[in-house]
């Protein structure tokens, strides 16, 4: 039943976007996320739908897949869209009924919002989608380095995420093992309303909650025996290096924003 | 100094449940481990061969006694790096030990903790890997290989921090038969063929058997020591403590008691074969 969960949805392939450096990868996400609202027209707008056209044909992966990530986010999509459709006001008034007008503007704004929430999830999940889990943790750790400044426990949070991921695969695993146990012993737990399925997790959630403990220190004894006295002194056998596509990449994404915010200046606002 | 690769002088250990009285778990244990050997520990549950292992890396500390690993005192809490670079222990359950997602990013644990430089982690990840027969495995996930594969990974995971000592705490208790096949087969071959200093905690008799040394627990004290055909001809001691002997032993143990000459210190299947067909080959051994 649960062996539908891909945590990070990661992809494996070999295309640019696959090979670029994983902390210049999160980069650009952030700033992607960043870019698809600095346009102010339909232009700058155009730009940022662009990018991520071309980031998407560069990534190999098929169109599926970026539209099956759209799918969780539809009701949310379509919510603020019709907010924007019947608050936003100006233009010809299209349509009316009572309180409720629907005008050019209106539309105009809720199709505006839509295209970059669209831009911006797809933007995202290309990241989770081109780069693998232990890559994305190890990539974080060296990006936050600087915050150790500020007494953040950088390498700590990073060694927190590879173990939940490690062990994600296993405890569902043994999730569905301890299911498999109760419904042995006539546990219901596919019938009754909302509160009384709640209720039959109960004994499934226990056992996996003492396992899970159990693993814990099996886990941190392991560790100790491999040597492991946190941070201080640790080497890492995949050393990331900058290349020059990691280069260009940064640049077209600092070209891209350069290009909206000229865009902003000289063109006429859509709203 | 003696040439010991582990050396404990009476070793004690008590556990101490908050609420209960401490349960004396190894109560006066002395033993030396030689360079080189390879030993089997053997006993029932609870009998202290688990907690006996835990002592070897300093993973516990005696209560009593002292524990040296190549003569460091495990209690020094300066050198505790070097006690666990030198004694690689493995434990039980492959699935809790295994730290990182990819099997080479989990043998790399061990030496990226002690601070090597990235390249030579890679030889040593990629050394061990080979040594196990993993290499081929290298880019998988750990959580798909079977237990034996997994077994076999975090031994490569303490060969990557290369270890004089292989300590192995019931390494195959969790596995199929084949798993426990090859994991033993790895075991054997690093002890015969790079002289890795091996000591199996094991319940399995057979498993035992292929050590040159054999250490019978009981009760938290050593009962019986010697090669596995001084131990295992002791057959009736052995009962008492709710240990059993090797099948084909314990063939020529039952022949002994109706009378049959048959030697007493058999401890495999050709052996036991070899000593039957010479019995029934010869009519007058029979009579």
């Amino acid at each position: 039943m649960m062996n539908g969960i891909t945590i990070g949805q990661f992809f494996p392939g070999n295309s640019l976007l696959h090979r670029l450096d994983p902390r210049v990868k999160i980069l650009l996400t952030l700033c992607y996320i960043v870019a698809v609202f600095v346009p102010s027209n339909w232009y700058g707008l155009g730009m940022a739908v662009a990018f991520l056209i071309a980031a998407v044909l560069l990534s190999r992966l098929p169109l599926k897949l970026i539209f099956k990530s759209l799918k969780p986010i539809l009701p949310i999509l379509i919510f603020t869209a019709l907010l924007n459709m019947f608050y936003v006001s100006g233009g010809v008034t299209l349509w009316e009924w009572g309180v409720l007008h629907l005008t050019t503007q209106g539309l105009i704004a809720a199709a505006f919002l839509a295209i970059r929430i669209i831009a911006l999830i797809a933007g995202s999940s290309l990241l989770t989608y081109t780069t693998g889990p232990t890559a994305l943790t190890d990539a974080l750790e060296r990006l936050m380095r600087p915050l150790k400044v500020i007494k953040v426990p950088v390498h700590e949070i990073a060694m927190m995420m590879t173990i939940a991921l490690r062990f994600i695969p296993t405890l569902v695993e043994e999730t569905d093992k301890i299911m498999s146990a109760q419904k042995a012993r006539g546990a219901d737990m596919e019938s009754g309303g909302l509160f009384k399925r709640i209720k039959a997790l109960v004994p499934i959630l226990i056992p996996l909650f003492v396992s899970s403990f159990r693993r814990a220190y099996e886990l941190a004894m392991a560790m100790e025996c491999r040597c492991y006295h946190g941070g201080e002194g640790r080497t890492r056998m995949k050393q990331l290096h900058m290349g020059l596509r990691d280069w260009l990449a940064l640049l077209t994404m600092a070209l891209l924003i350069g290009g909206m915010i000229v865009l902003n200046v000289f063109v006429t606002p859509v709203l | 100094m003696d040439s010991a690769m582990l050396r404990t002088e009476a070793l004690c250990y008590a556990y101490e449940p908050d609420e209960t009285e401490p349960v004396q778990a190894l109560c006066g244990v002395d033993l030396a481990i030689e360079e080189g050997s390879f030993t089997a520990v053997l006993g029932h549950n609870g009998c202290g061969k688990s907690t006996l292992a835990k002592h070897f890396n300093a993973i516990l500390l005696p209560t009593g006694g002292k524990v040296f690993v190549k003569d460091i005192d495990t209690a020094d809490e300066e050198r505790r790096l070097d006690v666990r670079r030198t004694v690689g222990l493995v434990l039980q359950n492959p699935d809790n030990q295994l730290v990182s997602t990819i099997v080479e990013e989990d043998v790399a644990f061990g030496p990226e903790n002690l601070g090597i430089a990235p390249e030579e982690i890679r030889r040593r990840v990629d050394e061990a890997l080979k040594t196990v027969g993993m290499y081929d495995y290298r880019e998988h996930a750990a959580h798909k290989l079977s237990g034996g594969q997994k077994q076999r990974v975090a031994i490569a995971g303490m060969l990557a921090m290369e270890p004089d000592c292989l300590v192995l705490d019931e390494p195959t208790a969790m596995l199929d038969p084949q798993g426990r096949a090859e994991v033993m087969e790895t075991v054997r071959r690093l002890n015969r063929e790079r002289g890795m200093t091996v000591v199996l905690i094991t319940h399995y008799m057979d498993e035992a058997a292929l050590a040159d040394r054999v250490v019978v627990m009981e009760g938290g004290e050593v009962l019986l020591d010697g090669t596995p055909r001084e131990v295992f001809s002791r057959v009736r001691q052995l009962r008492e403590v709710a240990l059993d002997v090797p099948q084909a032993t314990d063939l020529c143990f039952q022949l002994r008691q109706y009378g049959l000459p048959i030697a007493g210190d058999i401890l495999t299947e050709e052996e036991c074969v070899e000593a039957l067909a010479a019995l029934l080959g010869d009519p007058h051994g029979i009579a």
